[in-house]
């Protein structure tokens, strides 16, 4: 560990802060709260939000695990997971059953989470009224008026032109009836993972410095219409090439010199307990 | 020479952040009580768990309200350096007798609609152990839990009922009781129909 730090890097006055505004964000499900985003070694927007979150929730007893893109082995997750090591030497792990705290961007794991687990995800645009309106004061009044007609109108939209919804990322959740939210850019594969579930979820955006929370068996449904309901990706008569899973959000990859395109398990450590690997 | 010894041996890095993992258990699972009794024992005088609460989360960055306990007051003046607040402006209000709690709510902020995180989480004090059963439901809570409580907890659901918040403004509960069990009863969670 390295001793010329706090541990976990953070002073322990923005961590009171953080743990203030995380504890607000539980209470008021889905409702952005705001909270003073500190600087970190690394550039707001690369998971800073989520780093101080994660930073000001663990302790030695924690094990930790970081994915992105549901991969323990890519960059963004490779060096968070050195950072907080660097400053904690907590445990770090890649097996989702093995961690207390699970920071993620753009994923949730396959494995489902339990209660005693904190699932922490990066948030690049917290605001999901930012596609409808620019400005942030009107954004916050719309929330406190409950005024999501530009959401519900662009949605219909979207409809009327393609046929379908056609948000891939970041679809709008209605949490507890009452505040629109934006997952963060998981895909909507994941989005019914964040209902009623049996982990608490908290969002950190570093650069727009927020910080929300779904805490566990709370309504949080996907936007849909009584006619329309909500649909997630298909992946009918696809199957991972590794594990054979037909179950998991599945990626496309494609063989320049064949043509031929093959399907993989977006969760790599996921797709390795199924084959026995870890 | 004369020796030197510190009043308390709660670790603010270490303690602070295993006291904290509780108490967001606690928020996140409503109606589920936790033990937070190890670190009220690190501290000191006659309601060690409320100081072990605010070394937790207080500071100069927010203001608090003790009603009519003026050595709590003094104490988490001492330990956190928060400023000492009316009850109308706290962001914390610890009650430790009974009869000032519906004082206490009616004067909490609530927030407003487009800042409901500007609003009084209140740590109350509870002393005898459960008599009354309550079925809470609500956010956190799988469907319905029952639970056995302190009339005072039952009494400030009521009262806060009494007051037609209209959500997403309100109050958030913290009770703690000298057994040094914490239960938490935040804004949303409500009575069954009974």
């Amino acid at each position: 560990m390295n001793k010329n730090y706090n541990f976990a890097f953070i002073d322990e006055g923005s961590k009171r802060e953080i743990r203030r505004t995380i504890l607000k964000a539980v209470a008021i499900p889905g409702y952005q709260v705001p909270f003073g985003s500190r600087e970190l070694p690394i550039g707001r927007g690369w998971g800073t939000g989520g780093i101080q979150i994660t930073l000001s929730l663990i302790g030695p007893d924690d094990v930790l695990k970081v994915i992105d893109q549901g991969s323990d082995e890519s960059v963004n997750a490779v060096n968070i997971k050195k950072f907080v090591g660097l400053c904690t030497d907590v445990r770090t792990t890649v097996k989702t059953s093995e961690a207390t705290i699970i920071q993620t961007r753009h994923r949730i794991p396959e494995t489902p989470l339990r209660n005693d687990q904190i699932l922490v995800l990066q948030v690049p645009i917290p605001e999901p009224l930012r596609i409808v309106e620019a400005s942030e004061e009107k954004t916050k009044k719309m929330h406190a008026e409950k005024d999501y007609a530009p959401m519900w109108l662009l949605l219909y939209e979207s409809l009327i032109k393609y046929g379908k919804i056609t948000l891939g990322t970041e679809y709008p959740l209605m949490v507890e009836g009452r505040y629109i939210m934006n997952p963060s850019p998981i895909p909507k594969f994941d989005n019914p993972k964040l209902n009623d579930s049996e982990c608490l979820y908290l969002f950190g955006a570093g650069r727009e410095k927020k910080i929300y929370a779904i805490p566990p068996h709370t309504l949080a449904e996907s936007l849909a219409f009584e006619d329309v309901p909500f649909e997630k990706e298909s992946f009918k008569g696809k199957r991972c090439r590794l594990c054979g899973s037909e179950d998991t959000y599945l990626d496309e990859m494609f063989d320049s010199s064949t043509g031929e395109k093959m399907y993989q398990c977006s969760d790599t450590s996921y797709c390795q307990e199924v084959r026995g690997c870890i | 020479m004369p020796s030197i010894t510190k009043i308390h041996s709660f670790d603010e890095v270490f303690d602070s952040q295993r006291l904290f993992r509780r108490i967001l258990t606690a928020m996140s699972n409503p109606g589920r009580s936790v033990s937070i009794k190890e670190f009220a024992g690190k501290l000191w005088g006659e309601n060690p768990a409320m100081l072990a609460f605010a070394i937790t989360l207080l500071d100069n960055e927010v203001g608090y309200c003790v009603l009519e306990d003026a050595d709590l007051s003094e104490e988490i003046a001492f330990l956190t350096l928060s400023r000492k607040e009316n009850a109308e402006r706290a962001d914390y209000i610890f009650i430790t007798e009974s009869a000032l709690l519906e004082d206490a709510i009616k004067k909490a902020k609530r927030g407003t609609p487009q800042d409901p995180h500007k609003s009084a989480t209140l740590i109350i004090k509870v002393s005898d152990s459960g008599a009354y059963e309550l079925r809470l439901k609500g956010p956190g809570i799988k469907g319905a839990v029952s639970l056995m409580v302190p009339r005072i907890v039952r009494e400030a659901i009521e009262m806060r009922d009494a007051e037609n918040y209209e959500y997403p403004q309100g109050v958030d509960f913290v009770f703690v009781s000298d057994a040094g069990e914490l239960l938490s009863v935040p804004r949303l969670i409500v009575r069954e129909a009974y």
